[in-house]
C-alpha cells in the first residue's frame, strides 16, 4: 500500500510538477522510441567517464581522454551496425541466394 | 627475466575497507583512500548511468523477479539498486486478480487497497507506474546493468589500490 510518507508516495509526488505533460519521471518511460539511438551517446559518455576515472594515473587531459573514448565507442557501434547491415543485406544473399 | 618497472614496486596491498565502501556506495572506496576527484567522477558516472536508466525506462527497469538475469548485473551498483527494487516490488506491484501473482499494472488499472489486487479504475485513471516496453525498456535496463558492471571495476580498483596504474609504471 502507498502511505503518505512511503517511498512510493514520494516518487509519485514527482507527478505534480509535470502534470501538464503527463510524463512522470522515474515512473513512466520517456517517449524517445523513434530517437532511441541518440541514447547511445550519453551511455558511451557515462562509460568513458567512469572507465577513464579508474584508469588514469593523473587527471591531466582527463576530459579530452573521456571525449576521445566516447567518440571511439560511438564510432565502433556505428561500424558494427553498418557491418551487420552489410552482412545480412549483402553477404548472406550472395552466399545463400533465395530460390526463385 | 629483465627487470621491469613493476619489479621495483611493492605489490599493492589489499584494502578491504575501501572495497566494501565501494560496494555500499559507488565512489566511497576512493573517497576513503583520499582520492576525492576520482571518487566524485566515479560516483557521477555510475549513479548518472543508473538514474539515467531509471529516467529512460522508469522504475520498471529494475525488477528482480521479471528480469532476474539483468538484475544480477544491476545489483552490483549496491544498496541503491536493492532499495529501488524493494520500492518497485512493494509499492508499484499488486496481485493479479486471476493468477494471484504480483505484477505491474496494465493501462487503466489501479490498486485496490482492501484486497491488494489490480482492478480496473474509473475512466481516465492512471496506474501508479507505466510499464516500459520495447526500446525504452531495453535501453533503460542496459544503462542500469552497465552501471553495475562498471561499479565492479571500481570495487576492484578500490580494493586493490592502483594495481593497474602501478603496473604501468605511471604512479602519480
Amino acid at each position: 500500500m502507498i502511505g503518505p510518507f512511503s517511498p512510493g508516495s514520494i516518487l509519485m509526488g514527482l507527478e505534480l510538477p509535470l502534470a501538464s505533460t503527463g510524463w512522470r519521471p522515474f515512473l513512466d518511460p520517456i517517449d524517445l522510441h523513434r530517437q532511441w539511438f541518440l541514447l547511445l551517446i550519453p551511455l558511451a559518455f557515462g562509460i568513458s567517464l567512469t572507465y577513464r576515472a579508474v584508469r588514469v594515473a593523473t587527471f591531466e587531459k582527463y576530459w579530452l581522454k573521456v571525449l576521445i573514448l566516447t567518440f571511439q565507442v560511438v564510432l565502433a557501434m556505428i561500424l558494427l551496425g553498418v557491418g551487420s547491415y552489410l552482412f545480412i543485406q549483402v553477404a548472406v544473399p550472395m552466399l545463400l541466394p533465395m530460390p526463385e | 627475466m629483465n627487470p621491469t618497472t613493476h619489479d621495483h614496486l611493492e605489490t599493492p596491498p589489499l584494502d578491504p575497507i575501501a572495497g566494501i565502501l565501494a560496494i555500499i556506495l559507488p565512489g566511497a572506496g576512493h573517497l576513503y583512500q583520499g582520492q576525492l576527484k576520482r571518487a566524485l567522477l566515479v560516483a557521477g558516472g555510475i549513479l548518472g548511468l543508473f538514474f539515467g536508466g531509471l529516467l529512460i525506462g522508469g522504475i520498471d527497469v529494475i525488477d528482480s523477479r521479471q528480469d532476474r538475469l539483468w538484475f544480477m548485473g544491476q545489483v552490483l551498483v549496491g544498496p541503491v539498486a536493492l532499495a529501488t527494487d524493494f520500492v518497485h516490488q512493494n509499492h508499484f506491484k499488486a496481485l493479479d486478480p486471476v493468477t494471484g501473482v504480483p505484477r505491474s499494472p496494465k493501462p487503466g488499472e489501479i490498486k485496490d487497497p482492501s484486497t491488494g489486487e489490480w482492478v480496473v479504475g474509473p475512466a481516465g485513471s492512471r496506474p501508479p507506474i507505466s510499464k516500459s516496453l520495447a526500446k525504452m525498456n531495453e535501453i533503460g535496463i542496459l544503462y542500469c546493468t552497465i552501471a553495475g558492471m562498471l561499479n565492479l571495476i571500481v570495487v576492484i580498483d578500490a580494493a586493490f589500490p592502483s594495481a593497474g596504474r602501478v603496473r604501468r609504471g605511471r604512479v602519480s
